[in-house]
């Protein structure tokens, strides 16, 4: 038996209350673990092409992976994947919070809805029972309200007014964190299912548990001694980029026309700690705690992460630290997408100024945004077109060139003309404008401590497949993705900033030889049996120990290209193409800086690259031969 | 005027704006100063006489940025520095 798994997996059918058991065979959790490598595989097994994801046929499927609540640090997310209504793509939303350790303790690895309930309901998940229950008294509440209806002890999952209202970027809620992207709160609100709420007191079997718990603690001081994860995310929460980025013009400001703005800094993670940080908030066992309590209209609340503060933030051309607070807990409260909202406020404030379309919005004016969001959640006014999102937007009312999304997702808060391999990672993420499906290659580019030229296209469609290959494996093993960056040892980051010479060196090594090691990562994974340093890759040993099998680095890898590849084959069957990935023509053709003839992302010089490096044909689709290296079956 | 990618022999010293971040601005306990220096090395050691040498752990990792770029693109510590030049020191950060 695999250790960590509880060994359930349960399917519900909203339409006619039916639920079972769905088998799920010991070949594919080997093969794709949990989290969002197993909640795509069972999508692509389980939806047939064509349906429209808001209908009753789609399917939501709430996923956790086998180290999720066993002590692990960081590894207690939840990943909800289903067909996104606002892309029509696959779309893997993941989590922190605590439902996950709740849905396992209830007795289950995951979660399959179907149908749509005739009326709002709520799914309750206990050892004992699974039920559907009447959920009219929840319906219309805020995603606030709902939790403090349900019961305290359970794990919840709910939609605010958003969801209900199908708003195409509609978030589910999580204690205060939030599956966020491409709509997933709407397709939970498509089917009447106003919350699922989980608990119990079960256990997952680990083959040798003290050897484990030996490694999660010393997991845990690997954390705690890596200045990244133990100062800068503490301190500052993910706010700590907003200055960086602006400094290093990749902070997207006025509707992503320019890389910095000069009051950018009063938005800061550092003028959040100051002036409005109460303390620090963690995920469930979680030692870095990068969460934020800030104090808003004398309630102590969820502070607002980098992308809400960027978004809201130099994108709308706003300054007010107070109102972005606000704005998030809003948006929250309502259940929505902070990163889609703040980007379709900035199109909406461009095309007004532009003639295209009638309203009040507009860059620097912050009063009417508290009624537009509502709106928004209310489909009233403009905000029944806002609440399609910036895609419709442009094709309604024109501004295409300015509509900032990728297949239909807004793209979040990096300015890719800043950093250009940032811009492929945008690009060709199967679910569309996201920065870390995307490989969050800014890092190596601009905020990061070790980087290579921004600028250039050069060995960053290698570095793009390196860093998506290695997020997505550790995001499926089910651990946060900032458990990652152990990666850069404290050791090289010393001798990186000590000696010009090292830090050449590895800025021309990651360059010149990206390609290289982007393709070094499609080695059959016998070839590459290591065990990685520890101090690296802790996930690797915690994983091996606590499933009882023998997952080395050559298998890490392999999972992070199936998990990728699975993603992208269930597009293709959608009918994504080459076309698809693709960005609009502001950051392809419009110069960020007159003076700087690089800054624009050029695709067409990085995408060829990117497929073949990826073992895909030119259409960007998955060649067998890449399939049956990856053992993903059709 | 110099670009900073130049590496000229001269002293000629610019007036520039240090900008502290993260930690290391908790440790100066400001957010920076100007200061007159000709390049990256001369302003790192400004900033140890400023702060003393509790601020030595906090710039062990630190990214230095001339004007939003990164002195390994430009020539490390001995990137010379123009009048006016913004010079930005972070700790190496995490986030997203
Ligand atoms: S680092 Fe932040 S997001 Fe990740 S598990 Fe910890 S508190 Fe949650």
């Amino acid at each position: 038996m695999l250790g960590g798994y509880m060994g359930r997996v349960l399917e519900v059918n909203l339409s006619n209350g039916e639920r079972r058991l769905y088998p799920v065979s010991r070949r594919i959790r080997e093969l794709y673990v949990g989290n969002k490598g197993l909640g795509t595989r069972l999508l692509y097994d389980l939806l047939p092409p064509g349906v429209d994801p808001l209908s009753p046929d789609n399917i939501m499927i709430v996923t956790t992976a086998p180290m999720t609540g066993t002590g692990a640090p960081s590894t207690n997310r939840v990943n909800i994947t289903t067909k996104s209504p606002l892309t029509g793509a696959i779309v893997n939303s993941n989590s922190g919070g605590n439902f996950g350790v709740h849905l396992k303790r209830a007795g289950y690895d995951a979660l399959i809805v179907r149908g749509k309930a005739p009326k709002p309901v709520y799914l309750k998940i206990t050892e004992d029972e699974v039920s559907i229950e009447d959920a009219k008294e929840l319906w219309g509440l805020d995603t606030h309200e709902t939790q403090e209806k349900l019961p305290k002890e359970m794990g919840k999952l709910v939609i605010g007014p958003a969801g209900e209202n199908l708003v195409k970027f509609a978030c589910i809620v999580s204690q205060e964190r939030v599956n966020g992207r491409a709509g997933v709160g709407a397709v939970m609100g498509s089917k009447n299912l106003k919350a699922v709420i989980a608990g119990g007191k079960m256990k997952p079997y680990i083959p040798d548990e003290e050897a484990y718990r030996e490694t999660c603690k010393a997991w845990r001081e690997v954390l705690k001694a890596h200045p990244a994860t133990s100062q800068q995310l503490p301190s500052y929460g993910t706010a700590s980029f907003i200055n960086i980025c602006n400094a290093t013009f990749t902070m997207p400001t006025r509707n992503f026309k320019y890389g910095t703005w000069e009051e950018t800094e009063k938005v800061s993670g550092e003028s959040l700690a100051e002036k409005y940080l109460v303390k620090n908030t963690a995920c469930y066992g979680c030692v870095i705690a990068c969460g934020r309590q800030v104090e808003v209209q004398g309630k102590k609340v969820k502070g607002p992460e980098y992308e809400t503060l960027g978004m809201l933030g130099p994108n709308i051309l706003n300054s007010d630290l107070k109102a972005i607070c606000e704005f998030n807990y809003q948006a929250d409260l309502l259940g929505l997408d902070t990163i889609s909202l703040g980007n379709v406020l900035g199109f909406v404030m461009e095309a007004g100024e532009k003639g295209l379309l009638k309203t009040e919005l507009a860059f620097g004016k912050i009063d009417n945004i508290p009624q537009a969001i509502e709106d928004i959640a209310y489909r009233r006014g403009l905000g029944e077109d806002m609440a399609e999102g910036v895609r419709f937007l442009s094709q309604k009312y024109g501004g295409k060139e300015f509509a900032i999304h990728s297949k239909g997702l807004e793209i979040p808060s990096y300015e890719p003309r800043g950093a250009v391999g940032h811009g492929l990672g945008y690009a060709v993420s199967c679910r569309g404008g996201c920065h870390l499906q995307g490989g969050y290659v800014v890092y190596l580019e601009a905020n990061g401590p070790i980087t290579v030229d921004p600028l250039t296209t050069r060995g960053k469609p290698g570095l793009v497949v390196m860093n998506q290959t290695m997020l997505e494996a550790v995001s499926t093993l089910g651990c946060c993705n900032f458990t990652i960056f152990t990666m850069l040892m404290p050791k090289l980051l010393e001798l990186n900033a000590r000696s010009a010479l090292v830090a050449k060196m590895l800025s021309l090594g990651f360059l010149y030889s990206g390609n290289l090691l982007g393709k070094s990562l499609s080695m059959p994974s016998w070839t590459i049996p290591v065990k990685p340093p520890f101090m690296m890759f802790p996930q690797v040993k915690a994983h091996a120990q606590c499933t009882g099998t023998n997952f080395t680095m050559g298998k890490f890898i392999e999972l992070g290209q199936r998990s990728y590849n699975i993603d992208k084959l269930f597009n293709v069957r959608e009918g994504f193409a080459a076309k698809d990935d693709s960005l609009p023509e502001r950051l392809t053709e419009e110069l960020q800086r007159s003076e700087e003839p690089n800054s624009r992302v050029r695709l067409a010089e990085m995408l060829p690259t990117y497929y073949k490096i990826r073992g895909w044909d030119q259409e960007g689709r998955p060649t067998d031969k890449t399939l049956k290296r990856l053992k993903i079956e059709r | 005027m110099r670009s900073p990618e130049e590496d000229t022999n001269d002293t000629f010293e610019a007036m520039v704006e240090v900008k502290l971040f993260a930690t290391i601005r908790k440790v100066a306990g400001e957010k920076g100063f100007k200061t007159e220096a000709s390049n990256v090395q001369e302003v790192l050691e400004e900033i140890y006489r400023k702060y003393g040498p509790e601020i030595r752990s906090e710039m062990a990792y630190c990214t230095i940025l001339v004007n939003g770029r990164n002195i390994a693109h430009l020539r490390g510590k001995r990137t010379r520095l123009k009048e006016g030049d913004v010079i930005s020191f972070f700790p190496p950060l995490a986030g997203g």
